[in-house]
Parts: C-alpha cells; structure tokens; sequence
C-alpha cells in the first residue's frame, strides 16, 4: 500500500512531531509513504477569510499536485474538510471542466488519518501504548464536516495502557477558528475558557485531538495557566510503541 | 451593556447602520457576568429540551429534507406562490398591500391605522416588525403600541432589545422583570417568582385585549393554495389579538409563503421541536382571510421585500430564506452562547442573524457580522431547514474582501496584508521555506527559555493576550524528511532517531 | 409609491431573481409530485394504544383527561362541571342538547359579545380532530366547536374528544383534512392498521392529490391547535402555565 503524505502547512511549521509520528505509525503498519517536498497550504484559511481567489490558487496547486497519488494521508481534518466542502465550490465558481474532472477523481482517495487507518487499512488496533489518562476533543471539522463518528474513540480503546476520560460538552467548539481567534480574540477567549474548563475536570495528562488548530489553542491557554495538562496529536500516541517513545 | 435591574439593555443598538462592529459591542457584554449567566441558562435548558425531543423522532433527518424541500420549492416559484395567496387571500376577504422596503411597509400601516383612527393598536411578537422598526415610528405618530408577548412586555416596560427571536427577554432575570413590573405597572410588593410576574402581565393585559380594536401580528407561514395566515405561540397573547380586535394587520416576509396547506405538518413538527423543545407549542391558529361573525371584520397583509429578493437573486445565500425562525442555530451557537444577542447590532442575532443581517442591508453595513463565528457547523446540524450557515458565512466574507479590495485602508490592515502575502508565499514551496526560516528567526526574539512565546507585538498580540504560543521547532517537517531521505545512507530507525535527537 | 407601483416592483425583483421559475400553476403541481415524503405520515399504532399516547400527552401538559363510553357522556360531562365548581358556562350553538347538564347557567353563543363570554366561567365544545404524537386538539371551528374566541377567554375549558377521531401522527390529521367531505365533518378512516407503515404511507400520499382548485375548496378556512393549556416560559425559561388562554384544558374521550 502506498500512500501520500499532505502533511499541512501548519504542521509542517509548527507541529514536525505530528509529521513524524504519522510517518512512524503507517510505516510500522506497512505502508509506502511518499512526500511531496513543494507541497504548502490547502488553502483554507484563505477561503474562510474571504480571499476566494487566492484560495482558488492554492487549491489548483494541490489538486494538480496529487493527481496520481494512489491515497493522500492528512493529519489534520480542518484541511480534509476544506478540499471535501469548499474545493468544488471554488473550481465550479472559476468554470475550470478540467480541473472539477481532476478533483472528482482526486477526492476519494483523500483521507484523514483516523479514516486512513480504519477505513482503508482496515485496522483499529495499531500496536500503539500509552499508558496515561488521556480525554479526546472532537474537533468541530472532524465531529460535523467529516463525520468521523466514534472512528477516534475505537482508535484510542486499542492503545494498550491508555485511560479514556470522557469530556464533557464534546461537541461544543474550543474558539479557534481560524483568523476568528484573533479579529475576535476576546470572543475566542471565552469559549476557550468555557471549553478549558471541561477539558481540565476531566483530570487527564493529555488532551488529545486530530487536529493540532484546536490543540495549539487549547494547549496555548494551559501553559498559561499552569494548567499542568498537556496537548498531544493522536497520531503520536498511536505511534508511540514503548513508554520512552511516550515520554518523547 | 446592562447593568442588573437598570434599563435592561437599554444602550444595545439594534439598528445595523448605527451599531458597533461584533467584536467591540462583544467585548461589554463579556465584561457583564450577570447578562452571560442568564443567557447560558436560557439556552441550556431550550437546548436540552430540544435534543430529547429531537431524538424521539426517528424520521428527523426526513423531516429536515422534507421541510427544506418545501422552502426551496416556494422559493423557486415564489412569484407565483405570491400571487396565488394574494388572489385566495382577496378572494376569502383580506386585503393585501406590497411594501418594496420598510419606509414604505411602516407607511402602510401607518396609513391602515389612521384610516380606523386607531389611537392605540396591540402586538403579537414579530421580529419583522421589529426588523422595520416599526414601533418607535408609530409611537411618534401619537399611537400607543403594546406589545402582548410577556417577553416583549419585559423589554417595552424596561425598555431593552429582544436579544433573541423567540425568547426576547432572555438575558434578563427575574428579580430584574419583578423590578421593572413593579415599577412600571405600579404594584408594590411584587414578590419575584415567575408565576407572579406572569399573572401580573396577564392582569396589566387583560383589559387592553378586550378594549383595543386593532392589532398587528406578524406571520409563520402564509398559504397559498388557500390564501390562509399561520401564527405559532404559546401564552395566547396572540389568539387574543387575532381574534378579538376588529381589524388586524398581518406584517410578513415575501418568504414565509408555503404553497400548500399540507406543507405544514412538515413545518409544524420540525418548528415547535427546534424553537422550544415542544412536540408541539400550546396554540397555532391559522385565519383564511375574514370570515362572518368570528374574529376581525377587516384583515390586511402587507407583504415585505426589505432585501429579499436581493438574497433570492444570489444562488448560494438563497437557502438564508429557509429560515422559519426557530433560534436553534443561536441556541446551539458557542459564539452567542458568550455574547448573548445584542453585540449583534440587529433585531436578528446568533448564526442566522449573522448571515441575514448583511444580506438585508446589502453589506453597507454589518460587514464584522460574517466573521462572527468559529465556523463550527453546529448552527448547520440543529437547522431544521437545512441552512448551511457556515458556506453562507464564507461567501459573504468573500464579498466583504472584494469590498475592501478597493479601499485603499487595506494597505494598513495586517490580515488584509498578511492573507495577501501568505498567498504569495504559498504558491512557491521554495518562498514557503524561506519564511518558515525567517519567521524562525523572528520569533526567537520573543521566544522565552521555556520555549514558548508569551506576547506578541500587532496582530499576534491578540492570540497572547489569553493564550501563550509554542515557539516554532528548530526543523521544519520537510526538512525532516529531506534529512532522513539523503543523510542517509541508513535505515529509516536512524533517520528517526536524528529527528528526535534534535 | 402607490400601492399597485409597488407589488409590480416586488413581483418582478422576483422574476428576476428566480429565472428558473416554473411558468404556471400547472408546471408547479408537476413540481410536487417529487417531494420527498420519506418521514413518517401514517401511523402504526392500534386504535386502543393511539388513545392512550393521546391521552399519556395530554396528562404531560398538565391537562385533566377521563375516559368514558358514548352512553355515559352526558352524565360524565355533567360530573365534570360539577367537580370544576364552576356554574356559569358558555357552549356553542351545534353543542348536542343532551350535553348541556342541567343545574348549570347556559349560555348558548348565538353572537354572545367578548364580555359576555370573559363572564364565563367556563366553556364546553367539540372538536374536529386529536393528534396522539403530539397531544394536539384541532378546532376547525364548526357549530359544535364553537367560534375561535368562545375557547379563549374563559378560563377553563372542556373539550370531548372522540376516540375514532384520534389520529396518531399529524400528517393523518392532514390527510383527513383533504378527505373530508364538504360539511360533513369527520369522515371515519381507519388508516395505518391494515399493511405496513411504508404501504400506508404511500396510500395517503394518493389519496392527497387532489388538484389544486379541489384541495383548496376541502380545506378548512380557520384552525386552532391546541397542545395543552396556554403557557409560557420566558421567565428565565420556569414554564408557567396559563398566560391569557384558558388556564384549565379538561378532555373527555369518548369511546365510541
């Protein structure tokens, strides 16, 4: 099996671990990962800012770029989403045939890493341990534009040694979104209070999500606080194999 | 924005032209404690009502293609629709008038009013009256108003804004209705438990019920295979006004005509389940134009467009003309659920108002409203017809960019320039690696020993005001891989290790 | 603007804006037939369980309900207005004599002005129709009925209710609606026992088309639903019962 790694212009940044964990993880379960070293940016904080024509480019870039890719692999569902909900609206608004053709093609075999592993590769138990208390926050693209289900729970009940604290309020948004946390910081603050709150009663070490938007959020605001929890991709806990590699 | 028992919300600007962008009439009501409490309170109970309800329906997601099947089809056709009410409606005895903005709806029924030299005229709850500020014209034209619905009660008596479309008062708590009562309606030792608070509104409208001969309401649904006027509610305030005056003036959107009458069990049961966890709210009457010796002997439509068919015009912000009112976007809302509804600058407030408000004034106004949410997509999954609020709020912000595209104060705007480059960045692998090292380089100046960065100059500025930032990693993923690729005459384990060494 | 400049404005912003638009009424009709009706229309309960979620809704909104065979109605209705304590009722002119229990102030609604009827202390009437799912009694306002205001001001109101015009869901209540035979009130229709719900369903669905001009000429002109006694819930959302309709909602259903 091979697969195509789009890693994220914001992981590729900010988060390389998450990169390497899911190079680690779907290597360990024998997949072929390749990467495209001029990949960037799906374009999605442009699209939902507004900039309609710069999102367009940056979409046709990646559209082309993962013509022949047999599977492109994601870890981060806000990205999945953008190509599945807005990319259509964008080649259709530009009257581009050939490019709407491509992306038809191009959109089946993209997935996000929890419905790479269960819906590809068919696996659940991936050999991961972890043995810690860990609570999973449903990011809203995963929740409500992916409809990922219980997909990430039935991932997380495989990893040998892990201690699953429900949240509460699962489907209620962190206040991220995008540029909104800063055009309304204040706003964006208040819910992440509200949804911090939630997060720390659950009296886990990690917080865990498929999205690290939403981690970068939360885990800004608990090292601000003290908070003494730490924010952590799932991709890293379904690849650390030994309690070293946890600790990592 | 309101201090506790003060004129509630009396300084909430609902007027879009005059309002204050989101983030700034935001920012007094999350310093009000008291006003976020009652409306968290509010919503959590609407809210878990809802989700029992909803769930006993096995059929729901049927309903919800059924009932947005119906609004699309209507508004397809809607001329036709239109005019087919309007011929049933005449025809059963109604008159009906077509107001092409709110200036002339107001005049209209001005106009009505003066022809029955009507000095005083009770209300039904209508946010479309509210959207025509109606109330505060008439009252300048010497006619007395009183709103009926114990809620609009609450806030004419205390003068404050609806800061919710179907429970107005929401963010006002007893203790500040038992003041307002007392000292408006000029009881003493009014206690504050809600069962008194109601017999006294009851008590302060039962005679204008019975005296005032003429009414307003507003409307749920017209029909037009019958020419018939459906009005949904609760306390029956509005049975009240509709049947008991002897002219009634129905006040409606071009969009709430259904085309026939069997469309509402559809609407019926997908309404009262999203606006208040009901199966089915206490009374809906629905009148056929006027009928011999039972309710009003005169009965006038008027038919508003106020931006409509502007939004009708538009293939993808048509489905903005779906809404029936029901507030389970705003309920379901994390955003209002922190701001509660006046920092929205209209009579609409929460998801729905965020995209109906700048349709309606046509983006002169209300241009902060379409970034006023997180995109979180809860509004989309609670509407019962189906609006997707999240792809609405996107285009709209796509069109206030093309906007500010020709200003030439995008120049000082660090998004605007920000986005702009990034785009640029973004479009060459080779510039995006630069700038992943540049930008590398730049934070390091703010990034403490601990790795993280704690405050950041301009825009930055505002992430750390409330929340810290990681510093950005000393190797990019690509350079990761690129290292583990060609260092790398060894396995892959070695590759790893290097990455975790560094 | 005069008033005919205006619709004319409106119409055509509308034309304008909807080019897809179907050209006549006759194109619309054709348009219906590809309405999705995949939820729930016809009901599956049997006719003794229909009554009894009827009447299990109407006890969750607080409303009284007791049971009774048609030949005990009259004294049943007669022992209710006994227990109420109330004396002074108001009734509309089709009520059936033999319901009008003696030892009681009548009055008959034969153009009864609002303050007469406020002086009531009750009201008794008939209904057209129950929806089970919901605990809703429809009022079509006939004679037996009563006029909208008669079932609005008096504060308390007893309703009888026929089990054979318990429907279960609200679509059955629509179709009954355009089954109805002009002025003859109910018209007996057993649906949804006979087959499954799926087959039910599509029967109702044929039985609905009727054209236009015919559906318009069946349908009733005024309708009040009624779900419980009026309410209110807009202090910090205490639901509070009785705001201006009839505080006190009592149903007799009647087997028949």
């Amino acid at each position: 099996m091979r697969a195509s790694l789009f890693i994220t212009c914001y992981n590729d940044t900010l988060f390389p671990e998450t990169g390497r964990a899911v190079v680690t993880l779907l290597e360990r379960l024998g997949v072929e990962l390749e990467f495209h070293p001029r990949q960037t940016c799906c374009g999605q904080m442009h699209a939902n800012t507004g900039f309609r024509g710069e999102a367009f480019s940056l979409a046709k870039r990646l559209i082309r770029m993962y013509g022949d890719a047999e599977a492109v692999v994601i870890p981060s569902s806000s990205c999945v989403a953008m190509m599945r909900d807005q990319y259509r609206g964008l080649v259709e608004e530009l009257g581009d045939e050939r490019l709407r053709r491509e992306l038809d093609a191009l959109l089946p075999r993209v997935y996000e890493l929890s419905e790479f592993l269960i819906d590809r590769l068919g696996v659940e138990d991936v050999g991961a341990y972890f043995p810690h208390r860990v609570t999973y926050h449903a990011s809203c693209h995963g929740l409500r534009a992916l409809n990922l289900g219980d997909r990430p729970l039935r991932l997380l009940a495989k990893v040998r040694g892990l201690e699953l604290a429900p949240l509460k309020n699962l489907d209620r948004c962190c206040g991220f979104g995008g540029t909104f946390a800063v055009k309304n910081g204040e706003v964006s603050s208040a819910m992440l209070t509200a949804k911090l709150a939630d997060v720390l009663a659950t009296g886990s070490e990690y917080c865990t999500a498929l999205d690290n938007s939403c981690l970068m959020h939360l885990g800004g605001a608990m090292h601000r606080q003290f908070a003494g929890m730490k924010t952590i991709h799932m991709a890293e806990i379904l690849a650390s194999t030994t309690p070293m590699e946890a600790l990592g | 924005m309101s201090a506790a028992g003060e004129q509630l919300g009396g300084r909430a600007i609902l007027d879009p032209a005059l309002a204050p962008p989101f983030p700034v009439a935001a920012l007094a009501v999350l310093r009000d404690p008291q006003l976020r409490k009652n409306v968290a309170h509010a919503i959590d109970v609407i809210q878990g009502k809802r989700a029992r309800l909803v769930a006993e329906k096995p059929d729901w997601q049927a309903l919800r293609a059924a009932a947005s099947w119906i609004k699309d089809e209507a508004l397809r056709n809607l001329g036709l629709y239109l005019e087919e009410f309007e011929a049933r409606c005449t025809a059963a005895g109604g008159v009906v008038h077509w107001a092409a903005d709110a200036a002339e709806a107001r005049r209209i029924i001005l106009d009505l009013l003066r022809e029955e030299k009507a000095s005083e005229v009770i209300k039904i709850k209508t946010m479309t009256s509210a959207e025509i500020q109606l109330n505060p014209f008439l009252e300048a034209a010497g006619i007395g108003v009183y709103e009926t619905d114990l809620a609009e009660i609450i806030l004419q008596l205390g003068e404050g804004e609806p800061s919710h479309i179907v429970v107005p008062a929401l963010h006002v708590n007893r203790s500040q209705v038992r003041e307002i009562f007392a000292r408006r309606m000029g009881i003493r030792d009014l206690p504050d438990d809600p069962q008194a608070l109601t017999a006294a509104a009851r008590q302060y409208l039962r005679g204008k019920f019975l005296r005032v001969p003429t009414a307003i309401s507003g409307a749920n649904f017209l029909i037009a295979e019958t020419g018939s006027v459906a009005v949904v509610e609760s306390e029956g305030n509005g049975r009240m006004c509709l049947t008991l005056p002897r002219t009634l003036i129905t006040l409606a959107g071009i969009e709430k005509v259904l085309p026939r009458f069997q469309d509402l069990e559809v609407m019926l049961q997908v309404l009262a389940r999203s606006a208040t966890g009901e199966r089915m709210n206490p009374y809906t009457s629905l009148w056929s134009g006027v009928t011999a010796g039972d309710g009003p002997e005169r009965f006038h439509v008027v038919l508003l467009d106020n931006g409509r068919t502007g939004i009708l015009a538009r293939e993808r912000e048509r489905q903005t003309l779906r809404c029936i009112r029901c507030a389970a976007c705003m309920n379901a809302c994390p955003v209002y659920r922190q701001t509660g509804g006046h920092a929205y600058g209209s009579v609409y407030p929460g998801p729905i108002g965020a995209i109906l408000t700048p349709q309606l004034e046509q983006l002169r106004h209300s241009q902060s409203l379409p970034y006023a949410s997180s995109l979180c997509g809860a509004c989309f999954e609670v509407c019962p017809v189906k609006i997707n609020i999240p792809e609405v709020l996107i285009d709209l912000r796509a069109q206030v960019t093309d906007r500010q595209r020709r200003r030439a104060g995008r120049f000082f705007d660090p998004l605007y320039l920000g986005l702009r480059a990034a785009n640029l960045i973004f479009a060459r692998a080779w510039l995006f690696h630069g700038a992943q090292w540049m930008g590398r380089m730049g934070l390091r100046l703010f990034t403490r020993k601990d790795g993280w960065i704690h405050a950041l100059p301009g825009v930055g500025g505002k992430w750390t005001e409330t929340r810290d930032l990681r510093g950005l990693p000393q190797q990019t993923f690509h350079e990761w891989w690129a290292a583990r690729k060609t260092g790398t005459e060894g396995t892959r384990e070695q590759g790893n290790k290097r990455a975790e060494a560094k | 603007m005069s008033a005919s400049f205006s619709r004319e404005v409106v119409l055509d912003r509308i034309r304008r804006a909807t080019p897809g638009a179907a050209a006549s009424g006759a194109a619309l009709a054709e348009a219906y037939g590809a309405q999705p009706q995949n939820y729930i229309r016809c009901g599956a309960m049997s006719a003794g369980e229909r009554v009894e979620l009827m009447m299990q809704r109407l006890r969750e909104y607080d409303a009284e309900v007791v049971e009774c065979a048609a030949e005990e109605l009259a004294r049943t209705i007669a022992t209710q207005l006994a227990a109420s304590g109330r004396w002074r009722f108001v009734a509309p002119p089709g009520l059936p004599s033999e319901w009008l229990a003696a030892g009681f102030d009548w009055r008959i609604d034969e153009g009864l002005t609002a303050a007469e009827i406020e002086g009531a202390e009750g009201v008794v009437t008939a209904a057209f129709c129950g929806v089970a799912d919901s605990g809703t009694i429809v009022l079509h306002h006939s004679a037996s009925e009563g006029r909208r205001v008669l079932t609005l001001l008096p504060d308390w109101h007893l309703c009888i209710l026929r089990a054979s015009q318990v429907v279960e869901t609200l679509p059955e209540y629509f179709s009954r609606c355009a089954a109805r035979e002009q002025g003859s009130g109910v018209r007996d229709q057993e649906s949804g026992n006979e087959g499954t719900r799926e087959q039910g369903n599509e029967k109702m669905g044929t039985e609905g088309r009727w054209t236009r001009e015919e559906r318009t000429k069946r349908l009733p002109s005024l309708v009040t639903w009624i779900s419980g006694p009026s309410a209110t819930a807009d202090i910090e959302m205490t639901r509070i019962k009785g705001v201006h309709g009839p505080r006190f909602l009592h149903v007799i259903l009647v087997k028949d």
